[in-house]
């Protein structure tokens, strides 16, 4: 009876120490409509499943279990920059879509990494994160146009009273904020774009 | 040992707690290449600089600034940094905003961005680039739970320095009239015998203070 009891209190122990370790952050954010010239274009979208859910989940076993909701702020902030840029943009579920023939081009966001730093990590009193994108652009029939990598990075000092969840969530929405800043001034820079637009600059 | 308070005694000490402020020297410095010339219903923006990678413009610092320049006597029209760079999204954003004066033309020719300035009517922007940060820390607290109750023991001390500089942009001649530089030094000081006390040097808090006034003494200055 004894053993027993003390079998329930070290499982139990365990359970808590597992538990207290790890930290959920679903990231939250409110993103501006960006002040740009919108580009005369019907935009066709595609987020799989991968972008819409993306989550980082530490793998690292030196590191704080953390697990951090990015899907949600990034579908928001790109629902937001996108129509901003074109004069239509239309979610589609994927090239291959024929419902919508006013296409004019596609877009596909993808994110292929994601990196954070917590100020014991480092030497700064700074929460720091990065996003690598993989954007990709095919034109109406399909093919790939442009394929570009777009790095984001946002930081945020430690604050009085701040918790590192909110600090964290702050960081994750300036690197948005930057992801989105990064693609409505260098969209029409990038080389096979440029092409493109002059060739339907008469649209 | 348990230490009894009675309300006189707590209501005392918070007293004494709010009192009690480490000392803070502050130094500020001006440079004005030319007269400024804010009419009635003008505005200026505060915005802070976030291009540094070892440090960043704390946002409280920066309100703090609009806070005072916008109260009491010679106040301005004081736009919010976040309202300011919001609505100029994505132009004033870390990696992307002017970091001269002459990088506001190429801005300019956005139509949007062009009328964005013209609705708030703005004249001058205030570029903020510094930070707070902790020089040095000695000392030891000890807190230990016994029978009796909580109580802790020993001396901390901390040195704090605070390092801004303000670069005065007039939007509308797109010059670079003046500068003014605000640096505090405080120690804080937590004793504790028992209870500790914290006597703390408000050294970002006096920093802004001292820009702020030296801010509003720049735009009522029409000397030049």
């Amino acid at each position: 009876m004894m053993i027993n009891s003390l079998k329930l209190f070290i499982f139990t122990l365990i359970l808590v120490s597992f538990t207290g370790c790890k930290s959920t952050l679903t990231v939250k954010g409110q993103f501006p409509t960006p002040v740009v010239n919108k580009l005369p274009y019907t935009l066709g979208v595609i987020y799989d499943s991968d972008f819409k859910d993306y989550e980082y989940t530490e793998k690292d076993t030196k590191r704080d279990k953390w697990e951090i909701e990015v899907g949600e702020a990034q579908l928001k902030l790109f629902n937001t920059v996108l129509p901003a840029m074109f004069t239509d943009v239309v979610s589609v579920p994927d090239i291959n879509n024929k419902e919508n023939s006013s296409i004019d081009i596609f877009f596909k966001p993808r994110v292929d990494e994601l990196q954070y730093n917590v100020p014991a990590e480092t030497k700064l009193n700074m929460f720091e994160v990065w996003i690598k994108y993989n954007m990709k652009v095919y034109d109406n029939k399909g093919l790939l146009l442009a394929d570009w990598i777009l790095t984001a990075y946002g930081k945020t000092p430690t604050a009085f009273m701040q918790s590192q969840e909110s600090a964290l969530n702050e960081a994750m929405v300036i690197a948005l904020r930057d992801a989105g800043a990064g693609l409505t001034l260098k969209f029409s820079h990038i080389p096979e774009i440029n092409n493109w637009l002059k060739k339907h600059a008469n649209k | 040992m348990m230490i009894k308070l009675s309300y006189k005694c707590v209501f005392c000490l918070i007293f004494i707690l709010v009192l009690l402020t480490g000392c803070t020297t502050v130094t500020i410095e001006e440079v004005q290449h030319s007269a400024t010339e804010l009419v009635e219903g003008e505005s200026i923006v505060v915005i802070g600089r976030r291009t540094s990678s070892d440090y960043e413009t704390e946002p409280e610092l920066i309100s703090c600034i609009g806070k005072i320049l916008s109260k009491g006597e010679n106040q301005l029209n004081v736009i919010p940094e976040q309202t300011f760079v919001d609505n100029l999204y994505p132009w004033f954003e870390p990696r992307t905003a002017p970091l001269r004066v002459r990088d506001l033309q190429r801005l300019l020719t956005y139509d949007a961005v062009s009328q964005k300035f013209s609705d708030f009517n703005v004249h001058y922007i205030i570029w903020v680039d510094g930070n707070t940060e902790t020089t040095r820390s000695s000392g030891s607290i000890t807190c230990s739970l016994g029978g009796g109750g909580l109580g802790c023991f020993g001396f901390g001390t901390w040195d704090k320095k605070a390092e801004y500089e303000a670069s005065i942009w007039d939007y509308k001649k797109k010059k670079l009239i003046g500068k003014i530089s605000s640096e505090a030094d405080g120690t804080s000081y937590m004793p504790a015998v028992v209870i500790p006390i914290p006597i703390i040097a408000q050294v970002q808090a006096d920093a802004c203070k001292g820009m702020a006034v030296q801010l509003k003494h720049f735009f009522n200055n029409t000397q030049g």
